[in-house]
């Protein structure tokens, strides 16, 4: 997956934070009223130029329409629009990038801004403008960065190389998060390495939030210590506060096993029709989805491997299940408490064991109905674990959901909770660091001030991280790949997951116009609920795309430009895009069947 | 909740077209606002007064970064469309959904080309153009108004249920036979008599055409007439709608008797039952259509204003002609918005001869498109300091031009005021010569050439003017020749013009096709299966919610496909629900031959929406095409399909080229 570093600016032009309520009279000058304006070395007379034709021009249309702004454009660029309150937001981007994508951004943002800093009005009470224009910069710096030719167009999260990494691995990941959890005030929680996600049990919006600040204490420490050397303890263990909203608190306190429908449907920003979270939201510990498809894989005698799962990992299971009470864990549950019993590590790894045989037996049953469904299984490997008395309804309902609803990506939930204040929680979020990999947890504030939870969550997990750790680190990057007589890119929609075989060359035309494609098909997707397939065909390139709940897909055959009147032709090579497609991309784990 | 706004750079109301909804949103606005005992402020002011702020800050960005909004969007959906030309901002809201941002920047540009139509190379000075449009006297400004808004909402309505203005190409009545009879009766008894007739004042008939409500059943063009341009055709034809609505299948029976024995335009007036629009708007067209019946009662009044009147002011003579500005091709070059007379005569409710004819003194008007064509050359090469053409073949032809002027009743004094002092600064010794100071001059010049044309072809009631026309007598002959000729015809033009061609006639041949749209783009034709869905008529796509939901997905469908060849992509399929669209876009050449599909240039995304009515992208595109060809004849057709979805891709791509080729053969095409 290689990535095209792309000079930001290009694409995002402006953004700016400006504060009405401080430009009320006569005399206020416009200044006044700019918390923060980016790119930061602008002139001061163009950017009030802006900030201030744009707010009056947003002020005078909300009240026309008696609803706030939404997006503007201009000839050259387009601005994604929040007004709340007093304060207008503002992100400009130059035309090519989707206007869904840019308005995704400026959301995925302020969210971000929320998260670490709590209401925007109180904030700017009480710090100065300099400290928070610092922080806005660094988040967008943050969202901009690394981008990939599509970082744009997708808002994605980065994880490890799935197709790298022995599962085995990530599926000890997840056990670690599931053993930290085991402590009440424990909420939730994820594991990166160098930067990626290795695994997580927040939602991918959430997760995104986690990532910046471990990357800025990273880059902290590295700039203190060098980038080889780090503390073996004390400092590798930090906190900070953090703001959930109150449908994001809401969602993490219902009982990670069983998040069933009752439970989301409660749930303030998830329509009805985006019930597939809970497939992978439930408690799903990988990452991806590709990985999903490996682990179901998983032969039973691969099990035994577990035994290598040290001796301390599971006195470490024990003592955890010995101080921490998981009945009392999720007052919200509507579910009878024996479903939210988490089973001690011992018993975990023998259901483990069981699971995947019984899995694999099912899943020989199953797969005659559903030949094709393949993630299904991996979701009832995690749901029997919790509830196996309940799971054949909630698997089936969960089947039927998925088979019936057809609802558009889930939307950057949060960001328009966080401009309320009242509903900001402040919440913690606590980090041990060994090396490059963080364990990044959020919890309760009395977490902090409860010495005991505290050293047993850090003892419990801490030979488990370092062995993590290790084992990561040897993993060396997967050798180069041929190149391919096709480009394509698979965005998973759930996961906000993006694989893709674009190469690192710059400017190529195929690929330009590759990625030109799929954000025109990408906006045509997300404004079309009903579109499943498109081809596009100009003189010389023909891309296809594909789209479902759970994905985007989009292909492109590469090699000698195509001959064609453009008159239409059933042996056209245009109209065998998606078979094509369908074949080539099983081997990078994409199933479009 | 819709509106449409033309303003002036200081936030003076120029045209202004509102939906009921959006009147009241505003009377809202200003009842909550409104001291109690204060009365309301009229509506105009108070849209000046909500809209001026967004006004100003365009005229703040223009001028300061050069930039413009395009548009707005709102979280609760509404859509703001901006568009400067020139010295006017026009403003399109949306605000029920019914409308898209493309659909909207569609109808500012269709707005623009109407005011063209009907304003010529007035539009070409923004001052000019401003008064043109907002008439000092308040009652003439309302006529005024209520005539565009009228043109605005018959637009409006065709492009929501007209697949010929969906797809912007004119449709034919398939009936061969009949088609070619009636060309030929155009050209032989009737365009000839009328040409050959004392009581044409010095007018000639150049194009002759039969309307069955929106489709063309006859097109004759007499032969030293250069070809009328499709967005010039579809223009007509939204005016003539305008004066004559289509009537609904089940009325006109009724009328039918009233309406053969009399003349009078009131009598075949039928407010629609089906209007989307509600009585309001119906009443509106209605007092519209009266209102000038009052009025020439008093032929004196008529003469006091006389000045001031333009083209609107017609006097309600139905036999007075409507000026109309087209595109001429004259020796190899293009003459935009050249006068002409445009005659709609009814037949029967719902067909309607059109004759378009050459005014006599409309060599002026070619003199002055060439004048302001060098002055505008000149102040643009002034503008970039690039080599100056010293003017000389204009300084001749000019001086001519004005004497020229001096003899006829035309006043002529500021122009040659203006001459003389360009000519002074830009020739005489003492002069600037052609430096940038000369451009003041040169901008005086054209708007003194603006009004020279204004004072020729816009102010029709003109005593010499209004002798120079076709005679009602000869009008009235006419119409009675082609009555006499149709009348046998008519109740099955009135029904072929809702069925033109059925889908029910394709089902055989291509099992699991449910619409096609095929147009060819070099002549601007059309041809696809009625779609009509009224209540009371069944159509092959049933009644009610299938029929609407098909009828909105080609809609959506035209508009998708639209976006991507703006982005240069020709060929498209979706799939879709439960169906499978097709687009292609494709050369030929004359013989039939396909031509390899060429790089399609890619479009800003302001750039004029993809069309004919607004500008002709296909004219631009073949124009494009044909640069590597050799002057070979390039056609450029479009195929639009719906399938069932269940269909397998390569039976449907079968069907589309099968329709590709067969659609356009000689038998289902009549020549023009």
């Amino acid at each position: 997956m290689a990535e095209l570093l792309l000079s930001d600016g290009e694409r995002c032009k402006n953004f700016f934070l400006y504060d009405g309520s401080r430009v009320r009279g006569e005399g206020d000058l416009t200044r006044e009223g700019i918390c923060y304006f980016y790119p930061e070395q602008t002139p001061l007379d163009k950017q009030e130029l802006l900030c201030g034709q744009l707010a009056g021009v947003g002020r005078c249309i909300s009240e026309i329409s008696l609803s706030p702004v939404r997006t503007l454009q201009l000839r050259n660029s387009k601005f994604a629009i929040r007004m709340s309150e007093d304060f207008l937001w503002a992100l400009g981007c130059s035309m090519e990038v989707p206007t869904v994508s840019v308005c995704d951004l400026l959301d995925e943002l302020i969210s971000l801004f929320c998260f670490y800093n709590g209401p925007v009005r109180r904030i700017y009470q009480l710090n100065n403008r300099e400290l928070l224009a610092a922080r806005w910069a660094q988040y967008l710096s943050h969202l901009l960065s690394g981008s990939s030719k599509f970082n744009h167009t997708f808002s994605r999260l980065k994880t490890i190389d799935p197709t790298n990494v022995d599962p085995l691995l990530l599926l000890k990941a997840a056990l670690i998060l599931q053993a930290c959890q085991r402590c009440p005030l424990v909420l939730t929680g994820c594991i990166l390495f160098r930067g990626r996600v290795v695994s997580t049990q927040m939602s991918p919006e959430l997760t995104m939030k986690v990532m910046v600040h471990e990357s800025e204490t990273y880059s902290e420490i590295q700039r203190k210590i060098g980038p080889s050397t780090f503390s073996s303890s004390g400092g590798a263990v930090s906190s900070t506060k953090v703001f959930l909203t109150s449908s994001e608190l809401h969602y993490l306190q219902s009982s990670p096993v069983n998040k069933d429908f009752s439970h989301l449907t409660s749930h303030k920003d998830a329509p009805k029709k985006k019930t597939q979270l809970s497939r992978t939201l439930s408690d799903t510990p990988s990452t991806n989805s590709d990985l999903t498809n490996q682990c179901s894989s998983l032969l039973p005698q691969k099990v035994s491997l577990n035994l290598d799962w040290s001796e301390s990992e599971h006195s470490m299971f024990s003592s955890a299940l010995g101080t921490s009470n998981p009945l009392d864990r999720s007052p919200q549950s509507h579910k009878a408490s024996h479903t939210n019993r988490k089973p001690s590590g011992e018993e975990q790894l023998k259901e483990l064991e069981q699971d995947i045989w019984l899995r694999d037996s099912e899943q020989s049953i199953r797969d005659s109905h559903h030949p094709t469904n393949k993630d299904t299984s991996f979701e009832r490997v995690f749901d029997t674990r919790g509830c196996r008395n309940v799971e054949s309804q909630d698997d089936e309902t969960a089947v039927g959901d998925r088979g019936g609803s057809c609802g558009s990506a889930p939307p950057f939930s949060g960001a328009f909770d966080s401009l309320e204040d009242d509903s900001l929680i402040p919440m913690m979020l606590y980090m041990h660091r060994v090396k490059e990999l963080v364990l990044a947890l959020l919890v309760e504030p009395r977490f902090l001030s409860d010495t005991a939870s505290m050293e047993e969550v850090y003892h419990s997990s801490l030979a488990s991280l370092n062995g993590l750790e290790a084992h990561l680190r040897a993993i060396c990057p997967g050798a180069p790949v041929a190149p391919e007589l096709y480009i394509f890119a698979h965005f998973d929609l759930i996961q906000h997951t993006l694989t893709s075989n674009l190469s690192g060359r710059p400017g190529r035309t195929p690929e330009h116009s590759f990625v030109r494609a799929t954000s025109l098909l990408h906006s045509h997707f997300c404004n079309t609920e009903t579109l499943q397939e498109a081809i596009i065909r100009s003189a010389g390139t023909a891309v296809y795309g594909t789209r479902s709940v759970a994905q985007e897909t989009f292909y492109q055959q590469l090699g000698p430009s195509l001959r064609n009147s453009g008159i239409p032709n059933h042996q056209d090579s245009a109209f065998s895009l998606p078979s094509k497609a369908r074949h080539r991309l099983l081997k990078h784990g994409v199933n479009l069947l | 909740m819709k509106f449409f706004l033309i303003a002036s750079e200081s936030a003076e109301v120029l045209f202004y077209w509102t939906d009921t909804e959006f009147q009241l949103n505003v009377r809202e606005h200003y009842g909550a606002s409104q001291e109690e005992g204060h009365g309301l402020p009229a509506f105009e002011d108070s849209i000046s007064t909500l809209f001026a702020p967004i006004i100003i800050s365009c005229s703040t960005m223009a001028d300061r970064e050069s930039e413009c909004y395009t548009s707005f969007t709102t979280e609760n959906n509404h859509i703001y469309v901006l568009h400067r030309f020139d010295e006017c901002l026009y403003i399109a809201v949306n605000g029920d959904g019914e409308e898209k941002e493309d659909d909207l920047r569609r109808k500012i540009y269709v707005m623009k080309k109407m005011i063209e139509v009907l304003f010529g190379m007035v539009t070409l000075s923004g001052n000019l153009l401003k008064k043109e449009l907002r008439p000092q006297d308040t009652e003439h400004r309302a006529r005024l108004w209520k005539h565009l808004q009228g043109l605005l909402e018959t637009y409006s309505n065709l492009r929501e249920n007209d697949q010929s203005f969906l797809v912007e190409a004119v449709e034919r009545l398939i009936h061969p036979t009949l088609c070619e009879q009636c060309i030929e009766f155009l050209e032989r008894p009737l365009v000839q008599q009328i040409n050959s007739s004392v009581e044409r004042a010095g007018e000639e008939v150049l194009h002759a055409f039969i309307l069955v409500q929106t489709k063309l059943l006859a097109f004759y063009s007499s032969r030293n007439a250069s070809t009328l341009s499709t967005s010039d055709l579809l223009v007509l034809i939204i005016m003539s709608q305008n004066m004559y609505p289509s009537v609904d299948m089940d009325d006109h029976a009724a009328e039918d008797v009233e309406s053969t024995s009399g003349s009078g335009r009131e009598s075949f007036y039928t407010p629609e039952p089906s209007s989307s629009e509600g009585d309001s708007i119906s009443s509106e067209n209605f007092l519209r259509v009266n209102l000038p019946v009052f009025e020439f009662v008093d032929p004196d009044v008529q003469m006091a204003e006389d000045s001031l009147h333009t083209l609107d002011d017609k006097p309600p003579d139905p036999s007075t002609p409507l000026r109309v500005f087209l595109e001429v091709s004259q020796k190899d070059r293009l003459c935009p918005m050249m006068p002409h007379s445009m005659y709609c005569l009814p037949l029967w409710p719902g067909i309607t001869l059109v004759l378009l004819t050459k005014i006599p003194n409309s060599a002026v008007a070619i003199s002055v498109y060439t004048f302001l064509e060098a002055f505008a050359n000149l102040e643009k090469r002034l503008n970039e300091n690039k080599g100056i053409s010293t003017m000389h073949d204009v300084h001749n032809k000019l001086d001519k031009f004005i004497k020229a002027l001096g003899r006829s009743e035309i006043q002529s004094v500021q122009l040659q005021n203006a001459w003389t002092d360009f000519k002074n600064k830009a020739f005489a010794r003492g002069g600037t010569g052609f430096t940038k100071e000369l451009i003041p001059c040169c901008v005086n010049m054209k708007t003194q050439l603006c009004g020279i044309y204004r004072q020729c072809f816009l102010t029709l009631s003109r005593p010499s003017a209004m002798s120079r026309r076709l005679s009602p007598g000869l009008q009235e002959r006419a119409q009675v020749m082609l009555r006499e000729k149709l009348v046998d015809w008519k109740d099955f033009l009135l029904v072929k013009s809702k069925r033109n061609i059925t889908m029910v006639s394709y089902l055989e041949d291509y099992p699991g096709l449910v619409h096609f749209i095929c147009v060819d783009r070099s002549t601007g034709r059309m041809i696809a299966p009625s779609f009509s869905i009224s209540e009371q008529t069944t159509t092959e796509l049933g009644q009610g919610p299938v029929a609407h939901y098909i009828k909105s997905k080609v809609w959506s469908l035209v508009r998708t496909t639209r976006s991507y060849l703006q982005k240069g992509y020709s060929t498209v399929t979706l799939r879709d629900g439960d169906f499978y669209f097709c687009y292609f876009l494709w050369f030929e050449n004359e013989m039939g031959y396909k031509l390899e599909a060429g790089d399609i240039p890619v479009q800003p995304d302001e750039s004029p929406p993809i069309g004919v009515l607004a500008r002709d992208y296909y004219r631009n595109l073949l124009r494009y095409y044909s640069k590597n060809l050799k002057g070979e004849a390039v056609k450029c057709y479009e195929l639009l399909t719906v399938h069932l979805g269940v269909i397998p891709s390569e039976i449907i791509l079968q069907h589309c080229r099968q329709l590709a080729s067969k659609l356009w053969e000689p038998s289902l095409n009549p020549l023009l």
